[in-house]
């Protein structure tokens, strides 16, 4: 798996007290590393002011 | 087939309800008809995970009882069916859930019970913690997977295990299915259904919602389970139409669009005899009155991949205080969305959930222009059982595919057969419509099954 993506897995899981199952980390490398790489498509749109609307289901009365 | 000359296990829920109705048949018969079917082949399907057999024969006997004295609750009344293990039923709480309790029967269960349904049991899921069980088989071809994950309900449904079954959908998880083993499955607006006594996945992405053979009996089934429940905190008090009254008016005249680019964007990923099937049953509601247009969803692009981001890091939140034992115990899929989800910043969700306003105001849009849109439904016929590893589904969350932007939105979406692969496996189309329009993919897909027929071709097992 890529260094820095483990790095970070691995300081994130530290922070919450759990440690990764023996070779989990070698089996999931490929989907890690492909999520972690479409993560930044994520970002690459221009949602230009677009705030976060409250617009799951425009419906809801909060009821 | 005409009714006479079918199984009994294999009437669809329309047909059994009018015989019940009518006295022609019991509920005793039915679920003794579907017990020795789950008997006889269920240990090459692996569908339940718990047939509950004692409980349903009781609950045929006071359905049957009740009938007889003059008391028929209405379609739903006497009629087997069965449960996706992340519902709770009484006595039967998720085996899913590895460190919450379960709440008795989920809304969605409760309301089939008091309708009069006949609870069969729980069946298999995707990623349970009993690493033992077998993997449901596609009764199509044993050598396929059934796809997931509601893996027990395509197996059962299409078996005759059950008349229909109850499902849930994150990411696809009744549509694919439902699209493998020749089901229609229907995914309806999200809050249409209550989700109250489901072992979460992602709080603002599951659905629960109905599997069935044909289209009509799921409109049977949401007119039991749809409507508020409050507690339900994402329930919608949207009143509840009559489905099955909706389904006989014609599609003259509506308007499905087509989302040409996005489907593009999917194709090089897509089994081209998909794509041939999905054209030609799109051809097919233009025949049947449909006007066809291309439409254009920009966003859809990014839908996949912000509903996977918020899927997993709802995932992580929901399993945050068992994580541990889920990282001990659970199975890959689990395991790998605490990964994904603790690799996901709060900056990523949050454009997640802004792509999500963005999607929906386009579709929106959209939406003031065309009735339904109609897509594939699955990248492909199911694969064999031995080409499949543990976390492959995860794959197709994270690259644009046809699933996860209906979760994303919370629209209503149909699937339903539109014809097989040359190797006899099932493919499916599927129907998208604005919030709480299920009446249109109902009345779209019942339209277009009753002009094509496939659901009258039963597996080979």
């Amino acid at each position: 798996m890529n260094k820095l993506i483990a790095e970070h897995l691995m300081a994130v899981l530290k922070r919450e007290g759990l440690q990764p199952r023996p070779g989990d980390l070698e089996q999931f490398s490929e989907i890690i590393e492909l999520y972690v790489e479409n993560l930044k498509q994520l970002h690459s749109v221009n949602l230009g002011a677009d705030e976060l609307a409250p617009v799951f289901r425009p419906e809801w009365t909060g009821k | 087939m005409a009714v006479a000359e079918k199984p009994l296990y294999y009437l669809s829920i329309h047909e059994a309800q009018q015989l019940i109705k009518d006295r022609q048949l019991s509920p005793v018969e039915l679920t003794q008809a579907v017990l020795d079917r789950a008997s006889a082949i269920d240990n090459k399907l692996h569908a339940y995970i718990n047939l509950m057999a004692d409980s349903a024969m009781s609950e045929a006997r006071a359905a049957a009882a009740e009938i007889q004295a003059g008391h028929w609750r209405g379609a739903m009344h006497g009629i087997p069916i069965a449960v996706k293990d992340q519902l709770d039923v009484e006595g039967a709480p998720a085996r899913i859930r590895q460190f919450t309790k379960g709440v008795g029967d989920a809304t969605a269960v409760r309301k089939l019970r008091d309708a009069g349904a006949v609870i069969m049991g729980k069946l298999h899921m995707s990623s349970l913690p009993d690493a033992e069980l077998p993997l449901p088989r596609n009764p199509w071809n044993t050598d396929h997977i059934t796809g997931g994950s509601s893996t027990g309900s395509g197996a059962a449904v299409a078996g005759g295990l059950c008349l229909g079954s109850l499902g849930e959908d994150t990411a696809g998880s009744i549509r694919n299915p439902s699209a493998f083993c020749g089901l229609a499955g229907l995914k309806g607006t999200y809050g249409r259904v209550s989700r109250y006594g489901l072992a979460p996945l992602s709080w603002s992405l599951d659905h629960c919602g109905p599997m069935a053979r044909v289209v009509e009996d799921l409109a049977h089934m949401l007119n039991t389970i749809a409507g508020y429940d409050p507690k339900d905190p994402t329930s919608s008090s949207t009143l509840v139409d009559d489905y099955t009254s909706a389904l006989r008016e014609d599609i003259k005249g509506i308007v499905v669009g087509v989302p040409r680019d996005y489907i593009d964007e999917c194709a090089p990923r897509t089994d081209p005899v998909v794509l041939k099937l999905v054209g030609e049953a799109v051809e097919a509601l233009k025949s049947l009155g449909a006007r066809i247009e291309d439409v254009k969803v920009p966003t859809l692009r990014l839908a996949t991949i912000a509903n996977a981001v918020i899927y997993y890091n709802e995932f992580w939140a929901a399993h945050k205080n068992g994580a541990a034992e889920v990282l001990n115990t659970g199975a890959p899929q689990r395991r790998a969305r605490i990964y994904l989800g603790l690799l996901t910043g709060s900056a990523d969700y949050i454009q997640a959930q802004r792509i999500r306003s963005r999607c929906r105001a386009e579709l929106a849009e959209v939406f003031g222009k065309v009735n339904c849109l109609a897509l594939p439904n699955q990248a492909g016929p199911a694969p064999r059982v031995k080409d499949v590893g543990p976390i492959d589904t995860l794959f197709k969350h994270v690259v644009p595919e046809y699933h996860g932007p209906f979760n994303l939105t919370g629209l209503p979406t149909l699937s339903v057969p539109c014809g097989f692969s040359p190797n006899n496996l099932p493919i499916a189309l599927q129907l998208v419509a604005k919030p709480f329009d299920e009446v249109t993919v109902l009345r779209a897909g019942y339209t277009y099954q009753q002009h094509m027929k496939w659901h009258e071709r039963r597996p080979p097992i």
